[in-house]
Formats: C-alpha cells, structure tokens, sequence
C-alpha cells in the first residue's frame, strides 16, 4: 500500500503539472486564505507575547486589581461592547490602596487614574494624551527608565509632572524638557522628569506611556472632583513566593471593603495579556472568521477544478479501472491531488503570511509576529482539512464512475 | 493460475443483456451459453452490432449482465465484490480495446506500466518491465513517445503490450489489429500465441478471416447469439465453418499468403508457414 501512495503522489504531482496554470490558480485560493489566517495568529500571538514578556521581565511578582468582572476574552459580541462597564464608575478607591499597603508582603502599590482633559503647552495640544495620576510607587513596579530628571515623588510640589519621550517632543519639540510648563484643563504643571521611550504601547497598564503625561494622585483628585476612581492598581509582591499568599489576602480585604461583592478582578501572569488585550482579541476573531471564509472560497475552488479534472478524465478514470484500478485507487488518486493542492497552498500562505506580518508590523506596529509551532501546526491542519474536505466529493465521484459509460465517452 | 481441469475458466449460462427501456428495449446479447477452458484461443467473428464488444466487456468485469450466470473459475461474478472484480481485472484479465484507449498525457512507457501501478509493483521495475514489452514489439525507439506521435499500428502495438504487461491469464483482445497492415499483424499474432503457449487464455474479436488461423477455437456470433462453434483442430481444412470460408473466399492475394493452415495445438511456430491453399 507504501507504494501505491507513491505512485499516486507521482500521479498527482504529473496530472497537476499538466494544467499548470489552473493548478497555480487554484493553489492561490488556498495561499490567500492560509496568509489572512497566519497574519492574524501571528500578529495576536505576537501582541499578546509583547505583555507576556513584560510581566516575566518584571520576575512575576505583579498583580493588577481591575474594577468590575473579567469579560471572557475571544468573543465576538465584545466587538459590539468592548468593555462593558466602560460607562461605569470604577468602584476602586483610595481606601482600597491604603489597606492593600498595610498588607504584609506587598512592596509596592500604584494606583492609576486615568484623568480625562486635555494637555497644551504655549501653542501646542497633543491630542489624545493619556494623563494618569500616581504613586511614586509606580516606578518601582513598572522600572521605567528615566531620560533625564526624576519621577514623581512625595516631597516636591504637587503640580509637578513626568512626561513620555514622545509627548516631550510633541508638546516643546525636544526631551530636554526639564523645568518647562504646560497645562492640564487650565491648571499648570512644571516638568520635573522625562521618561526614555519605551516603545511598548501595549502592557499591562493600559496606557502608552510614551504619549503619557503622568501626575500626582492628589493632583488628579482635584481634577475628579476630590474622589478617586481608579481604572487599575498595580501591586508587587515582595518575591513571586509570596504573591499568592498576597493575592489571598488582597480578595479577604476588599471583599470586605466592597461589602463581599465581587465588583473587581485580580489578574496575575498570563491571565493580564488578555483582558488588556480584549479589543484586539475579539478583532482577531472577526478577522479569522473572514480569513475563514476566504479559506472556504479556496476549497470551493479546489472541488470545482477536480470536478472539472474529473470530467475531463473521465475516459482515462475507464481506462484505469479497465486495467485493474479498484475505486479505492480512484478515490485516492484525485484526493491526493486535491491534498497536494492544499497542502501547498497551506505552504505558501504560511510563508507570505510570514511576509506579510513582517512588513505589517515593521510599518505599523511596535512588536514581531509570533513564531510558533502552533502557527504551523494550525495552517498544516487546516489546509488538510480543506483538502480532504473539498476533494471528498470529486474523488468519490469520479470512483464511482461505471468503467463501460466512462469509456463510451468522446468516442 | 491452476484451476482444477473439470472446472472450465470461463462459464457462461443464458448470458442475457439488453440496452434501453421498454419500446427502445435492445437485446444485445440473448442466452449465450459458452463454456471456454483454460488455454484456449479463440477467435469471435461476426457482423457488426452481434454483441460481440458487449460479450468481451462482461468477460471482462467491465460490464454486468442482466440476466444469466457468469462463472469465472467456477466463481459466480455476480456474488464478488467490486474490489475483487478491480482484482481479477489487475491481475488475471488483459485488455487490448477496439479503439486503442491509451492515456493521452502518458508517454507510451508510462501507458504501458500503468496496470502494474495497480498490483503495486515499484516503478523502476515497472518501467524495466514496460520496457521489455515494448522491445517485443518493436517499439523500444518510442518509449517516450506521446500517444498521439505515434502512427496508428504502432498505437495499436502499445495497446497490445500494455494489455500483456501484466502477464494476464486472460487476455481479452477487441480487434487487435483490426488497423494494422498485415505485417504488423502478424507480429501481433505472433505475440498472443506466445502467451497462449504459456498456458493462457485468448479470447479475440477479429474482422479479419486470416486470424483465426491462430485461434483454436472460433465463434461466430449472429443477433446476439452464438452462431457457429468450431474447434479448429478437429476439422479438415475444407469443411471449416461457412462463414470463415465464404469470408475465406474474398480475401485479397497478400492475405492468403500470410494465412496459415490452422495447426493441431499451436505450438510449432515454425511449420505454420504453409498456406491455406
């Protein structure tokens, strides 16, 4: 039977060189399908990598409270409700903070409010400027690298500020922006620190801090009308042993702060990457769903042009049955063509969905595609199944032909 | 292939088939009753649309028949599977078709080994076997020759070589020179009794009267049934059936000269040479 297959794949390999051009087309259906579901998964694998990475640097030690309950990630109604509690007030406060810092075993805890407003110098206004208001702690979890000056801290006035590298240059067209000023919703902050760029806009805090004008707490308070809500508390752990009898206690606390109402989440490790990456995960799966469809349209194509095979063979179909070919043989014979078709166009989607990922996130992102066998192993599998799929019906077809009817015709 | 002596190779019993429904209805065959044993030649003659193709199609597994019995090696086919109908075709019946049927985007090697791709024989030895059928007719310079490079004997001498490659206990030939000079003929000819020799059996639809010479036995068949049965060993030149010798009787002066005097058993190649005349 070894030999068979041998001879069939010979058979495959010479039937298809034949019709070299339709061969070529078809096999494209298959290519376009296999590269939009390679750019997808890799390009996801590589965003969600990105933060992975991140919370290993950092010695797994973090974990980040949210307000509200977890969303599922990889769904599809998130696109039409991305974040449902966006519109509610978060229900983390500063009385939370300051129990969670009497907590044993916890070394750092930052806050983050995220304050709404916009930032404007003498005769500039960035837009979109994420303005977070802080511990000093901050700097201790997250070891951003300072440019020039020093981060936030207790003692120096309140209306001071660290701004990114990025909006350094867009707000005073330099990073020496040391003892400058500018203004939050009218109110004046003076630069006492420039973060170095980071070039990391997706991490576990939300915020491109890059872009990001970063405040005092007090500060923001003001802003918010002398409350605190929080989008997220960062807490580090005095070693990654303890963060679990740390995680334990953090839920004894707030549960009892919040009344026993599970109106928060707590997320550490691989579990942070996926919220923050909802949006881009529930992106990633409408984009593979079209992807999906495409693939459909290559397999389509594949039946059709074996049907077409199959048609034009058919006297040949007679002649090999008359010579001893049993239906099986025939079956197995357009099914493998049907394979190689795929499974090739599964092979060069793989490669320019490589490509195309490559020049995609060498143009518009900060981050590589992902590498994995499980990128491999997917596009493998799934263009077999789409040989097998799609090559069933013609195979089958031109099996059963009757070897009289198939060789009485073009005579 | 060892068949016990009693048991002939070929049996058919009230062999019926028909084509078309109702008012269309056409009785193509209509109760052919034929034992054939193992090693026989034998030669079927007769006009055209006897029944003759459709006779040799269900020999040769290829086609069913609607009514009767079709034992082969006392085997009723009826009862097999359709694989083991695609076995006995790969392994024990060769076919040389009416209309050559060679695969036109295979080169004639290629057309040649394809039943041994179906018994699974590797390809180097399939082609070395191909090959060495080719070379028995003559055909070694076109190996890699296209099917349609070639001339129409030499296409019909492929279809030959591909039909023995297989080594067939039952060969199944359709006019298998029906467009050849009688050269060419005779090379073809020459070639079956060669298997016939080795103990296989023949079974040959001819037009050509001069053919049958080499065939042990003759059929001629009329409306779908068996006209005439003659052993041709066992009858004296002049009183061979009527039909071979009213055909006989119109050859041209180059087929007489290549018919020969049915033999006994044919064996001795040598002595056929004689002339019918």
């Amino acid at each position: 039977m070894r030999l068979l297959i041998i001879n069939h794949i010979e058979n495959a390999i010479e039937s298809l060189r034949n019709t070299r051009t339709r061969t070529g087309l078809t096999v494209l259906g298959v290519t376009i399908g296999v590269a939009s579901i390679t750019v997808i998964l890799s390009l996801s694998g590589g965003a969600t990598k990105v933060i992975t990475d991140q919370v290993e640097e950092l010695g797994g030690n973090i974990a980040v409270i949210r307000p509200g309950t977890a969303l599922q990630p990889n769904r599809i109604d998130d696109i039409t409700s991305p974040m449902n509690n966006a519109y509610a007030a978060s229900n983390l406060t500063d009385t939370d903070i300051k129990r969670i810092q009497t907590l044993p075993d916890v070394e750092a805890v930052a806050p983050m409010m995220l304050i709404s407003g916009s930032v404007r110098a003498d005769d500039t206004a960035p837009a979109n400027t994420p303005i977070v208001a802080t511990t000093p702690d901050l700097i201790s979890i997250t070891n951003f690298p300072i440019h020039d000056g020093q981060f936030i801290d207790e003692i120096t006035n309140q209306d001071t500020a660290v701004v990114g590298s990025q909006l350094s240059i867009d707000l005073f067209g330099t990073d020496q922006s040391i003892g400058k000023t500018f203004k939050i919703r009218g109110k004046s902050f003076t630069v006492i620190g420039v973060l170095k760029p980071l070039k990391r806009p997706i991490n576990y805090n939300n915020v491109d801090f890059d872009h990001a004008a970063i405040i005092n707490l007090d500060s923001g308070k003001a802003f918010n009308q002398n409350t605190v809500q929080l989008q997220q508390i960062d807490v580090k752990a005095t070693t990654k042993e303890k963060l679990p009898s740390v995680l334990s206690s953090i839920k004894k606390t707030l549960d009892e702060t919040h009344h026993g109402e599970r109106d928060y989440t707590l997320l550490t490790g691989d579990d942070l990457s996926k919220p923050t990456s909802q949006f881009f995960y529930a992106v990633a799966a409408t984009m593979t769903v079209v992807a999906a469809i495409s693939l459909v349209v290559g397999g389509i194509g594949i039946m059709n042009i074996l049907l077409v095979s199959v048609a034009e063979r058919t006297r040949e179909i007679g002649i090999r049955k008359a010579l001893g070919a049993s239906n099986g043989h025939i079956t197995a014979q357009f099914m493998i063509e049907s394979l190689a078709m795929s499974v090739a166009g599964g092979f060069a989607g793989y490669v320019s969905g490589y490509l195309i990922a490559f020049i995609i996130s060498r143009s518009f992102l900060t981050f590589d595609p992902l590498f994995s066998w499980q990128i491999a192993a997917m596009t493998f599998g799934v263009s077999i199944v789409v040989g097998t799929l799609f090559g069933l019906y013609p195979a089958l077809r031109a099996s059963r032909k009757d070897p009289i009817e198939a060789l009485r015709q073009y005579h | 292939m060892k068949t016990d002596q009693q048991a002939p190779v070929i049996d058919l019993r009230a062999l019926t088939k028909r084509y078309g429904i109702g008012d269309a209805e056409h009785t193509v065959l209509d109760g052919v009753n034929l034992k054939i044993e193992k090693g026989e030649f034998i030669a079927i003659m007769g006009p055209s649309g006897c029944g003759k193709t459709t006779l040799l199609n269900i020999l040769g597994l290829l086609d069913r028949a609607d009514d009767g019995d079709y034992l082969l090696d006392g085997t009723s086919v009826e009862s097999l599977s359709g694989l083991r109908h695609a076995h006995i075709r790969s392994n024990q019946v060769g076919f040389v078709f009416q209309n050559f049927n060679l695969v036109p985007r295979l080169n004639v090697i290629e057309n040649v080994a394809l039943p041994l791709t179906y018994k699974g024989v590797r390809k180097t030895k399939r082609l070395q076997a191909a090959s060495k059928m080719l070379a028995n007719f003559h055909l070694s310079e076109r190996e890699y020759y296209m099917p349609w490079q070639l001339s129409g004997g030499q296409t019909q001498r492929v279809a030959i070589a591909r039909a023995l490659v297989n080594d067939p206990s039952i060969v199944l030939a359709d006019e298998p020179t029906g467009n050849l000079d009688s050269k060419s003929s005779h090379v073809i000819m020459e070639e079956l009794s060669d298997i016939h020799k080795r103990g296989n059996t023949i079974i040959m639809v001819t037009h050509n009267p001069s053919l049958t010479t080499y065939a042990s036995r003759v059929i001629t068949m009329l409306d779908g049934r068996i006209d005439t049965d003659t052993k041709v060993p066992r009858e004296p030149v002049n009183k061979i059936d009527t039909t071979k010798r009213r055909l006989d009787s119109h050859k041209t002066e180059t087929e007489k000269a290549v018919v020969i005097k049915p033999q006994k058993k044919p064996k001795a190649k040598k002595s056929r040479k004689k002339g019918s005349k």
